[in-house]
């Protein structure tokens, strides 16, 4: 044990678990409800059916896609505070097309994740470029993309681009074919986090086992020797962007095909952000990283049922996720970031 | 007076209501990046001013122990960040952030606590017309003091030397940690005050996101405004000014997207370097820890 906890990962799950049980306790007495009862009704909310579970799995894929971009880019030594504004105009794309051109089955779903993937990479590009061109700090850039992002949908779906029948801030409905099929029946549950899972181990061999891969975490670690090495660091920086950004926009699309069944500017209780915890509890890691968003999925979805049996507010989840990102800056994977 | 005056000077006082928590946000952000700490948590500064002060106010009558209550609330949510930045060398915007999302989840679950609503507070006492107008020109005071301070005292000469390369300032003497942090600290009693004067002076209660990003704003005004205290009074003007002209041009068919939109382009437009040469303080937001 005590060797184990000298591994600096698992002292940080350790770190994490006494947060979140922690805090966790002391904000459900302040709310005179025994943390035994409190934590009951979340664990019960988020295991205790079939369709609980698979409720809990529907927050374990949205987490999942823009929990792995943000890896990419911070393995490449970026941070991309800019996750929700991706996914939400990758949503946007995929929800706009989707409705817009009713195409045969075969065809109307991969359009749809096509648009998430290319509108949610378009909006990361555009920090990674303004990164390796003028060496603008990606940081604030994707904080600043966020809020555009968000106004930007708002201002397309209910001006220029709004369609017929469709009510105020959201894209008509997605036809039957282009919805991502059901992995359990009568649930919200789609073959999008089977989807999810290949995209983590896909991404975990190209980290590990390609030239790509082996830039992109060379320049993280150690951009001065990459450098010298000969790798094109603004190329990377741009290439770590875009992708970071078209898994957060394929998640978007994967919402709005999966779950809702078109587009919603309110399609995300802040899942760009949650992700970021997600991603360093994974330890940047995508194999960990599914870890993680499951564990984060089971506090999404069994807040809900927190707040409704035991009557805690829901807002202690939020409130455990940003201690646990404040407890995990200190990181070394995180604290190099831009000591160079 | 015709009318045209009167729109005008109509607009000029909006320009000021809506600058006035700008301001404050970012003279805070500028203090604290100045000694080379980012902060990013600037909206949950906010978020704690506003929600503490209208929480003392209403516990026990006073808006002034309010806004003293909400002062202090900032200082203790600033010295959470100043002491994982300076004292455990961790990465400030990764815990920025997690301050933001921890302080709205913990305002929301707190008006569930005290008020046992969510959404909103009951209203409070306020600081009224004379209130207002008081913090507006604080506002404007304290930004020519700490212009004044940064530029020609010797704590604001150790302050920037602290940002600008803090191995050196620690040469020189310096106590970079402890200065970092004071600084940071100072910056969230500042920035708090933007938060008062949203819930105490503007209005009379808390609600959940009535902070609405301002501090990311000021975070884009310190840039635009080049990391001085007056540059960044300037942009939050400017940003103030548009927010105010929004429900005109709005009627006069401008989305109002666009103009809300419109303090992040100009942010990133002066982050791209399209608006002369901007400097961020060269140790802006690199972990110094005492080796």
């Amino acid at each position: 044990m005590n060797a184990l906890l000298r591994r600096p990962f698992f002292r940080d799950i350790v770190v994490v678990l006494v947060v979140v049980f922690g805090v966790g306790s002391i904000a459900m007495l302040l709310a005179h409800v025994s943390p035994l009862d409190g934590f009951g009704a979340l664990f019960d909310g988020a295991f205790g059916t079939r369709s609980e579970l698979a409720e809990t799995l529907v927050q374990t894929t949205c987490l999942l896609f823009p929990a792995l971009g943000i890896a990419i880019a911070f393995r490449a030594g970026l941070f991309n505070i800019g996750a929700e504004g991706q996914l939400i105009l990758g949503g946007f794309a995929a929800g706009w097309l989707g409705a817009q051109f009713p195409l045969p089955g075969y065809l109307a779903i991969p359009m749809v994740l096509v648009a998430g993937v290319l509108a949610g990479g378009a909006w990361g590009a555009i920090p990674g470029f303004l990164r390796g061109r003028f060496g603008a700090n990606e940081v604030i850039a994707t904080l600043m993309l966020n809020v555009v992002a968000v106004l930007l949908a708002t201002y397309l779906v209910n001006g220029p681009l709004q369609q017929g029948g469709a009510g105020a801030s959201e894209t008509g409905t997605l036809p039957k074919a282009a919805q991502l099929p059901d992995l359990i029946a009568d649930s919200r549950l789609t073959w999008a986090f089977v989807l999810a899972l290949v995209v983590a181990f896909v991404l975990r061999w190209v980290l590990q086992r390609t030239v790509f891969g082996y830039e992109l975490r060379a320049a993280g670690d150690a951009p001065e020797a990459a450098k010298r090495a000969g790798i094109d660091l603004s190329r990377t920086a741009f290439v770590a962007m875009a992708l970071s950004g078209a898994l957060a926009g394929l998640g978007g699309a994967t919402i709005v095909a999966g779950v809702l069944h078109r587009f919603n500017t309110g399609l995300s209780p802040g899942y760009g952000f949650i992700a970021i915890a997600v991603a360093l509890v994974g330890n940047l890691d995508p194999l960990w990283i599914i870890i993680a968003s499951f564990a984060f999925g089971v506090l999404q979805s069994g807040g809900v049922a927190m707040q409704a049996e035991a009557g805690v507010p829901r807002d202690v989840v939020s409130l455990v996720t940003g201690l646990v990102i404040i407890a995990l800056a200190g990181r070394r994977v995180v604290a190099k970031l831009r000591s160079t | 007076m015709n009318a045209t005056l009167a729109a005008i000077l109509a607009i000029l006082g909006l320009t000021l209501v809506k600058a006035t928590p700008l301001i404050y946000a970012a003279l805070g952000g500028v203090l604290s990046e100045r000694s080379g700490v980012v902060n990013i948590g600037l909206e949950g500064i906010l978020v704690a001013g506003a929600f503490t002060s209208v929480v003392v106010s209403g516990a026990t009558g006073s808006p002034v122990l309010g806004a003293l209550a909400g002062i202090i609330a900032g200082m203790l949510l600033a010295a959470i960040l100043a002491f994982a930045a300076t004292r455990l060398g961790v990465d400030q915007i990764v815990a920025g952030t997690g301050l933001n999302i921890a302080a709205l989840a913990a305002a929301a679950f707190g008006l569930v606590l005290v008020y046992h609503q969510p959404g909103a507070s009951h209203e409070v006492p306020a600081l009224g017309i004379a209130g207002e107008r008081t913090l507006i020109v604080l506002a404007f005071i304290a930004a020519v003091a700490l212009q004044l301070v940064l530029a020609r005292t010797p704590w604001g000469l150790r302050v920037r030397a602290c940002g600008e390369d803090p191995s050196a300032a620690e040469a020189a003497g310096i106590d970079a940690p402890r200065t970092r942090f004071w600084a940071v600290v100072i910056g969230g009693a500042i920035a708090s005050l933007g938060g008062v004067y949203l819930s105490l002076a503007e209005l009379d209660l808390y609600s959940d996101g009535m902070t609405a990003g301002r501090g990311f704003i000021a975070l884009a005004a310190v840039i635009f405004g080049r990391w001085t205290p007056l540059g960044a009074t300037g942009a939050a003007l400017f940003f103030g000014f548009f927010a105010a002209l929004q429900y005109s041009l709005q009627r006069a068919g401008v989305p109002s997207e666009l103009m809300q939109a419109l303090p992040y382009l100009a942010a990133l437009v002066a982050l791209a370097g399209f608006a002369g040469r901007v400097r961020a303080p060269a140790a802006d937001g690199v972990p110094y820890i005492r080796p």
